[in-house]
């Protein structure tokens, strides 16, 4: 029975217009995204090719990230050509773009149209699917049948998600493989692997949607109510809640400004250097290097409690913010991907490690100084790290919305 | 001559709203096998909400309504697969040809594997014009919707029918080959129970007439008896009548 009534949903969707425009909306904008974020990779590369530093300079640079093109994260802040010093890091401004209107309208990755695009049709397609019934009489004619209640949503609901599931990926998968024909940009087998993790975890993420959907039609007799209902909730899950999470950890937890630390450091700096003189103003021998590696430690101080407070505050952000499945699948995605907070932590530590390599280095004369490697964590360290946590929420939320749009619909009012 | 079996069966029915209404009170009636029942009654009488307790979409506060002998409360999908049910005005799925909807609700009532031919000769059996065998059903006339709302129903072949206001909204001559339907599946059997408020319809189809008001079975006639009596006067005056519970 489950399976006659999805069958139905799939075939009166594709004879509907509203799928194909929907569909075809959606297709245009993932495919749009898809090439215009691989034009940015490729631009980005092209930079790190002239930044490339040359064999013992003490600079870390990344390449960008070819997964960036789907979840573009903070990998144009990963990639950005630091230059390392006794008293911590010179970031160089990542690539930009010579257009400055990029400024007011950033490129969509795919997460992004994910998050915002595909949720809204994963609404659009949930809204009306029990009110409407009712109001067309349809849902009164079914239910005479000896079909139960839990028989029809679930039957709807997939046929429902088939119906989105399948023009999703294809188009997706046909979006990645054409630009993936490209020479410039290199997908490993990792990268592939990593690409079907989002497109899966995209797929749980309208999976949530589309069962708000159905739990809001259930809840409410017309569909027009239900729209405007699931309308004002998209905005406040996607939009609001996020910007909600992140203000709420900043009033806890209090991080000083990077300009802040930018000139403790030059304090630590000329506090240093003024006592490798004497009272008279003569220089002291033999103190240079123990004033260096002070420089270094106090430094290396007051960077590890920098990045301890602006830890916490990441992690109670992301705790509230969570929340929001936008934001739990905004955080699955871009670590999934290699650009999102995880991977970024992870690089700083790498580079303050680099970075007192090359100090010991400087004391012990040793030149060149040894090249900045960076290994992205693997895909099963980025699932335990907690990924997999923000998967398993999103897979229980859609779960959790379903059951109760289960349990409202048993008690729906179909006359 | 042997008593026909009972199919429909409403016993001690009542039904009391949340906000307190008592929409059907002790509501007692049967419909035999190859019997047509017709429940008048002005709006808010019951009729509806007698068809939604057989229906199983309410539970009753008190008594009980059975099915083929099943109660509807206790094993509503049981009950239902010896039911089936035309609605007033069913929209049906637009986007779906008359022969798609005919073929899902055919699924839906336990009907799997009918070919299309099945399908044809049901929907000329309720003369559905052939061209409008292959369109979709946006583009039908409420009569035509109708007629494909009975070949839904007949192609369940289930052993009773519930018809609710069935001919509202009609034209003359679609009303006309309704009730010809309607004498064809009473004389193969079906057990019929029609809300309406057509007083003339229900005197020429009903073999028997009920007529309820606020929830009460106040009037019942066989079609013997209303050869003698005025139906239309009967139902005026209870129409008219005092409230029951003044």
């Amino acid at each position: 029975m489950i399976g006659t009534i999805a069958k139905k949903e799939i075939v009166n969707n594709l004879l509907s217009y509203k799928f194909f425009i929907v569909i075809l909306l959606a297709s245009v904008l993932i495919f749009t995204s898809l090439f215009v974020m691989a034009r940015d990779y490729k631009a980005r590369l092209a930079d790190y090719q002239i930044n490339k530093p040359a064999a013992g300079e003490a600079i870390a640079v990344l390449p960008p990230n070819p997964l960036s093109i789907l979840a573009k994260g903070l990998d144009e802040s990963m990639a950005r050509s630091i230059g390392i010093g006794v008293t911590g890091f010179d970031v160089q401004s990542g690539q930009k773009s010579g257009n400055v209107i990029y400024a007011f309208f950033p490129a969509p990755d795919f997460v992004y149209i994910v998050k915002l695009v595909m949720s809204l049709v994963a609404l659009l397609f949930g809204f009306d699917q029990i009110s409407r019934e009712k109001e067309d009489g349809t849902l009164k004619l079914a239910l005479s049948n000896s079909v139960s209640r839990s028989a029809l949503l679930a039957g709807k609901w997939l046929g429902n998600f088939f119906s989105l599931a399948v023009p999703f990926t294809i188009v997706t998968c046909l979006g990645i493989a054409l630009v993936g024909l490209d020479p410039a940009i290199r997908l490993s087998a990792g990268h592939l692997g990593r690409m079907a993790w989002l497109v899966a975890l995209s797929l749980v993420y309208i999976a949530l949607f589309l069962s708000l959907g159905f739990l809001v039609s259930a809840l409410t007799q017309r569909s027009a109510s239900s729209l405007v209902v699931l309308l004002l909730l998209w905005a406040g899950l996607v939009f609001v809640l996020p910007n909600l999470g992140t203000l709420a950890a900043r009033q806890i937890v209090k991080v000083p400004s990077t300009k802040a630390l930018s000139e403790k450091r030059q304090q630590i700096w000329t506090s240093e250097i003024l006592k490798t003189y004497t009272k008279e103003g003569k220089w002291r021998e033999g103190t240079w290097n123990d004033r260096i590696l002070a420089i270094n430690r106090e430094s290396n101080r007051l960077e590890e409690d920098y990045r301890r407070q602006a830890d916490r505050l990441v992690r109670l952000s992301k705790t509230i913010n969570r929340i929001s499945p936008a934001a739990g699948f905004v955080y699955a995605a871009t670590d999934i991907a290699g650009t999102g907070i995880g991977e970024d932590s992870r690089l700083k530590e790498d580079i303050i490690r680099h970075k007192n390599r090359i100090v010991d280095d400087i004391i012990g004369n040793k030149r060149p100084f040894p090249a900045f490697t960076y290994r992205y964590r693997s895909l099963g360290r980025v699932l335990a790290e907690g990924s997999l946590i923000d998967i398993a929420w999103l897979l229980a939320a859609a779960l959790i919305v379903f059951g109760v749009g289960a349990a409202a619909l048993r008690r729906y009012d179909v006359r | 001559m042997t008593e026909k079996a009972t199919i429909l069966k409403a016993d001690d029915l009542s039904m009391r709203y949340e906000d307190g209404v008592l929409a059907l009170d002790h509501l007692n009636l049967a419909v035999r096998a190859g019997e047509v029942y017709c429940l008048l009654g002005a709006n808010g009488a019951g009729k509806t909400t007698t068809i939604n307790l057989f229906l199983g979409f309410i539970p009753p506060t008190t008594g009980a309504c059975f099915i083929n002998g099943i109660d509807v409360a206790k094993d509503p999908l049981e009950a239902k697969k010896h039911v089936a049910f035309v609605s007033e005005n069913v929209m049906l799925y637009g986007n779906f040809t008359a022969r798609q909807n005919l073929d899902f609700f055919a699924k839906l009532g336990g009907k799997p594997d009918l070919d299309k031919e099945r399908y044809y000769q049901v929907m000329r059996r309720v003369s559905l014009q052939e061209k409008a065998f292959e369109q979709r059903v946006k583009t039908f006339s409420k009569g035509m919707r109708q007629k494909l709302g009975i070949s839904i129903a007949i192609i369940k072949d289930a052993a009773a029918i519930l018809l609710d206001e069935p001919t509202s909204g009609l034209d003359p001559k679609a009303a006309e080959e309704f009730q010809e339907i309607l004498h064809e599946l009473k004389a193969e059997g079906k057990a019929i129970l029609m809300s309406t408020h057509d007083i003339f319809r229900a005197k020429e189809i009903g073999d028997r007439v009920g007529i309820m008001k606020e929830g009460r079975l106040v009037m019942e006639r066989t079609r013997e008896e209303l050869q003698v009596e005025d139906l239309v006067k009967i139902h005026i005056d209870y129409m008219k009548s005092e409230p029951l519970s003044a």
